[in-house]
Order: C-alpha cells, then structure tokens, then sequence
C-alpha cells in the first residue's frame, strides 16, 4: 500500500520533467511570413520567436504590422509565404483558428470582442472550449468567469450576471482579459493593448498575474505602446517596423531611448530645447502668421489647437489617442459647444469611404458637387450648368479617371478618393477637415493630392489633417502631436520630423497623465 | 458587493434578483398594461374571474403567444419573420385537410415547412438577403399553397387535435396552461440552453460570435427551425379551437407577434429576447377585443385599440427609462 503511495507521486514528477523537456521547444515560432492586402504589404518577411513560459514585449508605430503578425499567430489570418509553428499544434493539421484555439491559443483583443447584450458570464462561455453538460452550464460558467476575475483583479467588484454593454470600458477590459483565461491548456496568450482602458490597480494586477502564468509555463505576447510598462514586465521585447521585427532586445537591458531609435525615432535627450523652441511664438509665429486664427478648441490640460487661415495643420500619433474625437468637435462644433470656436463653413472628407464618403448609386458629378450645391442654387433650384461646371473644373483639375457621368462605384479607389477630396474643395469652406483619408491610396494620386492640398491652403484656406503616416506630415506647416487625448507637442519648420513624431507620441514624459 | 466576498461562490440570489428586475425591466410596462385591462374588464364583467370566464377570456390569446415566442427568437439573431400570420393559416389549413386524411402526407408537409425554414435561415446568412423580404415573399407563398389545398374555410381537424381544444380541467383555465407552456418553452429556449445565448450573440454582434469560433450559419438555421417548429404549434392550436382550416385566420399575427416582442422589451436590432415580456404582450393584445366587447364597444375599433396600447407602453418606456437612467 506505501509503496504504491510513494511511488504514485514520483511517477508523476516523472512525467512532468519529460513534459517539462519538450516544453523547452519554443512555443511558437514566425518563420519569414509575409502578408500583402491589395497593394499594402503589412508584412514583408518576419521572424519571431516566443520561448516556453516568457513574456515577449513587441512595439511599433501604427502600420508597423503588429496587429497583423498578431493574427497570423492566433491562426485567424494564413500567411501569404512563410510559416508558422507551433509547439502544440498537431501533427497533419493546418495552423487556423481552430486548430490555434485548441492549442490553448487565446487572444485579447484591443477593440474588444463582447457581446454588448449578453451577461458576463454568458460572454465567457461563448469562448470557454471546456465541456458543459447541457443542464448547469450557466452555473459553471458563472462560476469560471467568476473565479478568473477573482484571480486576476482581485475587489474587481464586477458582477457576473450583468450585460457587458452596462459596464465601464475598465471592467469590460477586465472581463475580455479574464474570460481568455477560461480554458484549462492556455499555452500562449497574446494580448493587444491590455492596459489601454486599465486603472493603475488593475494593471499591476494584470502584470502580477502574467508572471504567475509564465510561471506555469504560459507563453505571453505584449502589444503595447506603453513603453515603461513593456521594458517593466517583458522578458524580451520585439521592435517592429515597417512590416519586420528589426531588432529583439532584453528587456532588463534595453532603454527607451534605444527602442524609440530602433522604431524610427529619435532619442529624448536632444529634444528638450526644441521642444520649448517648437511652442515659442517666435517658431510658431513664422509658420503659423500667414492669417487670422480661423478655428480653435481650448483643452483642459496638454496644447490648446488653434488653426489659422492658409495653414495645413497636421494631427499625428498613434491611432486612437484623440485625433479623431478633435475633427469630430471641429465638424460638428454648434452654438452651444463650449471652447471650440469654428467657422461657419466647414467641410469633411471621411476616412472610410465605403460607408460614410460616396452615395454609390449616384454619377461622379453628382457626388462632387452635393456640398457645394448650396452655393450654385438659387430660390432653391440647383442651376445646373453651374453645376455641370464646377464637376468639369474638378475633374479636370484633379484628372479624375472617367468622366461626370459615370457611376462613382465604376472608379478606382483612389479615384473615388480623388471625387471626395474635390468635393471638401469644391464647397467653398474655410475649414477643410480629413480624417485619415488616404489610406490604401497609391502613391501618385497622393502626391497630385498632396499638392492640391498645399496650392488650397496657400489660396486662405484653413486645413486640418489626420493621419496615421507619419511621413506624410512633412507637408504640414504645423502638426500637433496626440497622447492619451491630448496634445503633447507642436511641431512646425525644422522640429516638424518623422523621428520627433514617433519620439513625442511615445513620450510618457508629458503624455502619461490619467 | 456580493460577488467579490467569497471567490467561489456565485452570485447571491439577492443580486440575481435585482439583476433579472433590471433586466426585465421593460418588460414591466406591458404588465401595467394587460393589470389595467383586465381591472377595466373584471370591474365592467365580474363573472369574468371564473375558470370559464378565464378560459373563454385567454383563449384567443394561445396561438397568439406561441406565435409571438417564435417571433421573439427570429428577432434576438437581429431578423423579422413578416411570413408568419400566412404560416399559421397554411398549417390549419394542413390541419383540416391533409392532417386528417393522410396523416403521414399531412405530417410530411409539416417537416417540410421546418426544412423551408432552415434553408431560409441559410439564406438570409450565406447570402445576405434581408429576412424582411425573403420572409414577406414565402408569405405568398404560403397563401397560395393555401387556397390551393383549400380554397374556401372549411374541412375538419382530427380527433385528437379536436380534443385538445375542448381540454377543460377544473381547477385551471386550459389557455393559461398553454401560456405558461409557451412562456417555458420560449424562456428555455432563448435565455436557458446554450443555442439561445449563441442567438443573441448573434443578434448582438456576428463578428464577436465568429472570433469565439461558432457558425453564423449554424446558428441562423437552428433559430430558424426553432422558431417554425413554434409557429407549427402556434397554427396546430388555432385550428384545433376552430376546429377548420382557413388560410386568411391568422393574417393579422404577422404585426401583432411583432408588436407584442416591443412591447414585451424586445428590439428590432437583435441580441435581446424576453419571453415573460414577449407573453405579456401578446396576452395584452389579445384581450383588447373582450375589453371592447365588454365596454360595448364595435370590435371593428381592435385595431385601433390596440395601436393605442402600443404606442401608450412605447411612450412610457422612453419615459420611465430617462427617469431611471
């Protein structure tokens, strides 16, 4: 009886150093995977490997290629060329999303991925893979989700039986972390912007508990743009750029400083008396002094915006930090807004086109001239051959493939663009707003847009622009640069640098004020 | 908080209560609404508070409350069925006439609906076609297999569905069995079992139901065959009280079974389904015809009636929930 009793533990501490063994071999590797959509190549040949039981820090710029690379290792998106490994996968099967989650595989997402309508506990079941019996599964689920928030945010004081759509944007983070965290075999675990909505309690919290799953032997990819948070928490940190893992640091090692230069950045320490320089009227006068301020919005904390006539303002940084939410005040600016002054004419070029830029059913002449019609009717009757007219001018001007009559939908992307562009221009306001609205635009119409841009705003126009390319705001007079909702820096003349943008919407510094 | 006391346990029942209650909040207006008809009722009628007042009372309601659960389920995954008043007149169509001569004919028809409705949801998934107009376009459909089979009212139901109708136990109205038979079933079906949270995740959001590696598609079509399986009872009822078949019998469910979700607490997005609601409100619909019948009013005003009641619990809810909120 004794024997059987010492022996049964030693023959499972047997088995846990074999498994121990192959759990050596890392747990997933990217070997020079390349990932095209259309013309935009967001991954050209990466490389990357996550050892059993670390925590891989990976960083980048927008369009660097994270989110992507993050697809291909949750199996949701298959490479174009190159491969991906995995330690779990079986032998014989495809690396897919079933496949991925089966490998114990999980993902947080950072637009998260809830069902506003359904429960807590209903949310986690939906992604729990464990067994259920038909009767009590919503118990057992009540009680999976409930035990992982209690482990990872302890006090969360989250109940389970709420609808996700009654929560705070902090707890629905909480809930999106802890029901990855419903599944027996979690072997990697990638999350993308974990602590983006997270108070200071529920990150140390969440940080505390990854160190307990490495220990178990989890393997844990960090997308961050948090800086501070990454070279505190990762074993090693990834930099991408441009589509490529350009350089794999130790964390206990690496600097800030050589992450924002490996990124495309430049390092902080000059910056400190260009910075005063860039907000000095004397910089900012001589960019800025072509003409009356022509719109303005007051900002609690950080940079006051102002635009000025005949200025190309650009808004920088990393997508999500505000840039939006300040063309959204400027555009829909009334009477009653309080700190935002506008003018009366305004016009807007969206940056997703298919839903809110072009009425598909309509000619291309009747899709560039809508803004402008109130300036071509008269006792409410449009005046058509003015009408006709302007859409000709346009065209011309901006060589429009196809001419006014031909439906919208039948041109290019790049052309459709071209039209709403027109449009903006064509309605005669002294605010031009854009929001993002060149992605996925091939490089020549850019530049024929580029240049209309800088001939409109030379012609007393006032233009405000968002855009996540960093490059392309070297066309810009001004540029204000984001973090966390506000603005951290101006950047004009020579201050105005691919290298400062990236430095300044990194920079904790000033930005990190919650 | 409850919750955050004990990490194992799971929520005290105090807060499950008050969770449901908020919950179901909206569904409580209709409540309000069918209390003050029935007092209205019982005040003009009292004989009316007997086990045959209640029956006579209730009866109209039953097929009405199956058809709304099945119009519940279609309208958590986001959908709207516009063919199901025409459905339900084909079935006691198929009741009066196939159903009692060859029943196997009469049953195989009936599967065959349930086939339809699964390719529909398919469909309306696979292809993106609106369920409005798929659905509004098999109502034709309905009608002429309809008048095809039976062309004017008529026929006989068979004995045991003659015999379910004229069901009368002492002690408890027979409809209100059937009533909180449906109630169960619906509540079962859309809150309790699994498929029913996949239902109203897809009707909440599709995208987030394909990230956690469940069928659109299977889903769809599971709603689809749950809710024409409803529809099939809803129709097997209504024939079985009178005991014919006509095509036309029914052809005011279609609106009344959406209405009757709104005013329960549903919505026409999708991802809320509320079956105590959705039977609050077809009960309540269901008895504007005895209220005006009872105040002497012509029941040609049910329409009216009952467009007044809608709009009366709409107007409350969108003021009791800026109070509340």
């Amino acid at each position: 009886m004794s024997r059987t009793a010492i022996s049964e533990p030693a023959l499972s501490e047997s088995v846990g150093t074999a498994r121990s063994a192959t759990h050596t071999a890392p747990t997933i590797i990217a070997r020079g995977v390349t990932r095209s959509y259309g013309r935009t190549r967001a991954l050209r040949g990466v490389d990357l490997q996550l050892e059993h039981g670390e925590i891989l820090g990976l960083v980048g710029h927008n369009g660097a290629g994270k989110s992507t690379l993050m697809r291909m290792l949750a199996g949701i998106e298959q490479p174009d060329s190159g491969e991906v490994i995995a330690r779990e996968r079986t032998a014989g099967k495809s690396w897919d999303a079933a496949s991925a989650a089966a490998s114990g595989v999980r993902m947080v997402y950072q637009e998260l991925a809830l069902c506003n309508d359904l429960t807590v506990a209903e949310n986690a079941s939906l992604s729990d893979p464990r067994p259920t019996g038909a009767w009590g599964w919503r118990g057992r689920a009540e009680r999976r989700i409930g035990e992982a928030l209690d482990t990872v945010f302890p006090g969360h004081g989250i109940s389970v039986l709420r609808r996700t759509g009654e929560l705070a944007m902090a707890e629905r983070q909480m809930v999106e972390i802890a029901r990855a965290l419903c599944t027996d075999n979690l072997s990697l675990l990638i999350l993308d912007e974990p602590t983006e909505s997270l108070g200071v309690d529920a990150t140390a919290q969440l940080y505390s508990h990854l160190r307990t799953l490495t220990g178990r032997g989890v393997s844990v990819l960090l997308i961050s743009h948090r800086m501070q948070e990454v070279l505190a928490n990762s074993d090693r940190i990834a930099v991408m750029k441009d589509g490529m893992v350009v350089e794999t640091f130790a964390a206990s090692t690496a600097t800030e400083g050589e992450l924002l230069v490996v990124m495309g950045g430049e390092v902080r320490a000059t910056d400190f008396e260009v910075d005063a320089g860039a907000i000095s009227p004397a910089v900012s006068g001589r960019a800025g002094g072509r003409g009356e301020i022509v719109a303005s919005v007051r900002a609690a904390s950080g940079i006051a915006f102002e635009a000025r006539a005949g200025e190309l303002i650009g808004l920088a940084g990393l997508a999500g930090q505000g840039q939006e939410q300040l063309l959204n005040k400027l555009w829909s600016a009334g009477a009653l807004s309080r700190g935002v002054t506008v003018p009366k004419r305004r016009a807007y070029v969206p940056g997703d086109r298919q839903t809110s830029g072009i009425l598909p059913l309509w000619s291309v002449a009747e899709n560039l001239t809508i803004s402008a019609l109130r300036g071509l009717g008269r006792f409410g009757l449009v005046d058509g051959r003015a009408k006709r007219a302007l859409a000709a001018r346009w065209i011309a001007a901006l060589k429009v493939r196809g001419d006014a009559t031909t439906p919208i939908t039948s041109l290019s992307g790049g052309n459709q663009q071209k039209v709403l562009v027109a449009r903006a221009f064509a309605a005669n306001a002294a605010l031009v707003i854009l929001d993002d609205p060149f992605r996925g635009v091939d490089v020549a119409t850019k530049n024929e847009l580029y240049a209309l841009m800088k001939a409109e705003a030379a012609g007393g126009r006032s233009i405000v622009w968002y855009s996540t390319e960093n490059s392309e705001m070297a066309h810009c007079d001004r540029v204000y640069v984001f973090r966390a909702n506000r603005l951290v820096s101006e950047l004009s003349g020579e201050s105005n640098t691919e290298e400062r943008i990236i430095a300044d919407s990194f920079d904790e510094t000033t930005g990190a004020q919650r | 908080m409850t919750t955050t006391l004990s990490a194992t346990m799971r929520p005290a029942m105090a807060s499950r209560l008050r969770v449901s209650a908020s919950h179901g909040f909206p569904a409580l207006l209709s409540l309000v609404a069918l209390v003050v008809i029935l007092g209205i009722t019982v005040a003009n009628q009292p004989g009316i508070l007997s086990v045959s007042g209640l029956t006579l009372m209730l009866m109209s309601a039953v097929p009405l409350v199956f058809a709304a659960q099945a119009q519940m389920l279609i309208m958590s995954v986001g959908d709207i069925d516009l063919g199901i008043g025409a459905l339900i007149g084909l079935v006691t169509v198929i009741a009066a006439t196939l159903l009692a001569e060859s029943p196997i004919l009469g049953v195989g028809m009936l599967v065959a609906i349930v086939l339809v409705y699964a390719l529909l949801g398919l469909i309306v998934q696979k292809r993106g076609v609106p369920s409005i107009i798929i659905t509004l376009g098999m109502s034709f459909v309905w009608i002429g297999l309809g008048l095809q089979i039976l062309p004017t009212p008529g026929g006989t139901t068979p004995e045991w569905l003659t015999a379910l109708g004229r069901w009368r136990p002492e002690a408890i109205p027979a409809p209100l069995v059937f009533i909180v038979a449906a109630t169960v079933i619906g509540w079962y079906l859309s809150r309790q079992s699994r498929i029913g949270t996949r239902m109203r995740a897809l009707g909440s959001s599709a995208p987030t139901l394909q990230k956690a590696g469940w069928s659109l598609a299977g889903t769809r079509v599971v709603t689809y065959v749950l809710a024409a399986t409803l529809i099939i009872v809803s129709g097997l009822l209504l024939a079985s009280q009178t005991r014919s078949g006509d095509i036309n019998s029914a052809s005011n469910f279609t609106l009344m079974t959406i209405a009757a979700v709104i005013l329960g607490g549903g919505n026409f997005s999708g991802g809320r389904a509320l079956p105590v609601g959705a039977t609050l409100g077809a009960v309540t619909l269901g008895l504007i015809t005895v209220l005006l019948s009872v105040m002497s009013l012509s029941s040609s005003l049910q329409s009216a009636a009952q467009g007044i009641i809608v709009l009366a619990v709409l107007a409350g809810r969108i003021i009791t929930e800026r109070f509340t909120r």
